[in-house]
């Protein structure tokens, strides 16, 4: 319970369907053993086709993510172009590997559609990407979550079926975690729209 | 002549007793021995962090009002952050007439109320009447008191019926005992206390105080992370005590009591955009 990923708990997983990708996570924003709030933000619309997901300390999700908001304003001003979610996976490498000895006290996923193709990048927080699995999980529930999505998870899912899968994960991974949970939110990216659904989950 | 040594009453012997035949049945393993006794104060149990000390994660009530007292439990277990389990008993019931409450740590709370209810026993049968809430809470914290810095973690409520009525005492692990009429103990008890101190009043009906009970555990359990599972609530009355709620779901709680307020209960009555 000590250290300071664990102080704000939460909870995120990334999974790979055909043609389409999910990302889920918790709601809880607590402070150790006390639950403020039950509506936290944890994964965010980069650009249509880019989402972008974090678990750690909540100041460090939430400055993050202003950040790399920032960076792709910016390159989609000065480029005039949107940016590839391969291209987005490799900056949010290399901005995290800049505060390499101040680090930014999160585990980001990444989540994209390249060309109707699946993208999933997971990091440690100083940097190290990893995009070479179908799932991919962060945060205080992380390892209960990996449980259940070894038992649920098949490759090329339907995005239907995906959505079931990747929401039936996160429920039962944060049932065991004490500090994840409080309500549960699925996003899943086809080529053609972004569906966002709440989950009804423990709300304790 | 029939042998009525206490140690072999009630045994058939039709042969010559041997040492090794000896069944002592009015013996129990012996309580444990002190050790280690720091001399920097109190065996820290949990790295001393007290704020993350998950040994107390939990959140128990109880008070007495006109039917008697009511004692209301959550069921969640805790290993730091990993939920052990949903479905423990935490009020232990010590013999018909006494109940205590656990929180702190599991094994201490289960050994000595289980080590207390022997005592009872015995000073009924030696005695021939029952043992007084007041002298059996007593007979605990001088226990207690013995293993005070060693490192036990208790803070149980004992609660009980005897001739003088229904009492209710507070016990843990310092030595400290009070009698008092209401009392949360727990990680979660900050948010029992604040329902429970809003609704409580001496006069309550066994409905309504169950009603409280519950509210108040649910409460906890909705902001506590070491709080959860079921309400377990019992009656303690002049009969003895009596088992009024084996295990609501607090999950069942949550969405009931949101209801009744015309909302959905996921948390986002505040409807965010969420992309």
């Amino acid at each position: 319970m000590s250290g300071i990923f664990e102080y704000n708990g939460g909870s995120i997983v990334g999974m790979k369907g055909k043609n389409c990708i999910a990302m889920a996570c918790d709601r809880r924003f607590g402070q150790q053993m006390s639950t403020i709030t039950t509506n936290y933000q944890k994964v965010f619309k980069i650009q249509d086709n880019i989402l972008l997901a974090l678990s750690g300390l909540n100041s460090d999700i939430h400055t993050f993510y202003a950040l790399m908001e920032k960076e792709i304003n910016l390159y989609n001003l000065k480029e005039n172009r949107k940016m590839k979610p391969t291209t987005f996976a490799n900056l949010v490498a290399s901005a995290l590997y800049e505060r390499r000895f101040g680090p930014f006290f999160v585990t980001p996923i990444v989540a994209g559609l390249e060309n109707g193709k699946p993208i999933l990048a997971t990091y440690d927080s100083i940097g190290c990407k990893s995009d070479l699995d179908d799932f991919q999980v962060g945060g205080t529930g992380g390892n209960y979550i990996y449980g259940a999505c070894e038992a649920f998870f098949k490759p090329d899912l339907s995005p239907e079926e995906l959505e079931e899968v990747i929401g039936q994960s996160l429920v039962s991974g944060c049932d065991r975690d004490s500090l994840s949970g409080w309500g549960g939110v699925v996003y899943v990216l086809t080529e053609q729209k972004l569906t966002v659904k709440i989950l009804k989950t423990k709300q304790t | 002549m029939i042998d009525f040594d206490p140690s072999t009453f009630g045994l058939a012997h039709t042969y010559q007793k041997e040492d090794k035949d000896e069944i002592n049945t009015l013996s129990m393993p012996s309580a444990p021995q002190v050790i280690y006794r720091s001399l920097n104060g109190p065996t820290q149990t949990n790295g001393g962090n007290k704020l993350n000390n998950f040994k107390h994660g939990t959140t128990t009530l109880g008070f007495v009002f006109k039917e008697g007292i009511l004692l209301a439990v959550d069921s969640r277990a805790s290993m730091g952050s990993f939920l052990s389990s949903e479905q423990v008993r935490k009020v232990i019931e010590i013999n018909e007439y006494l109940l205590g409450t656990m929180a702190g740590g599991a094994a201490d709370c289960q050994y000595w109320l289980a080590y207390l209810a022997n005592h009872c026993r015995t000073y009924e049968l030696k005695n021939g009447s029952k043992l007084s809430v007041a002298a059996a809470s007593k007979f605990l914290q001088g226990i207690l008191i013995g293993y005070k810095n060693s490192g036990l973690s208790m803070g149980c409520m004992i609660a009980g019926t005897d001739l003088s009525g229904q009492h209710l005492y507070y016990i843990d692990n310092d030595g400290m005992r009070l009698k008092g009429d209401i009392f949360s103990v727990g990680s979660g008890s900050t948010y029992a206390y604040g329902v429970l101190d809003n609704h409580y009043r001496y006069d309550l009906s066994l409905d309504e105080a169950v009603e409280l009970g519950v509210r108040a555990i649910y409460h906890a359990t909705h902001r506590d992370t070491a709080s959860g599972g079921v309400v377990r609530v019992y009656h303690i009355h002049q009969n003895g005590w009596t088992k009024v709620h084996d295990g609501i779901d607090v999950v069942d709680l949550h969405y009931k009591f949101a209801q009744q307020k015309g909302l959905v209960g996921d948390g986002d009555e505040a409807k965010q955009r969420l992309f």
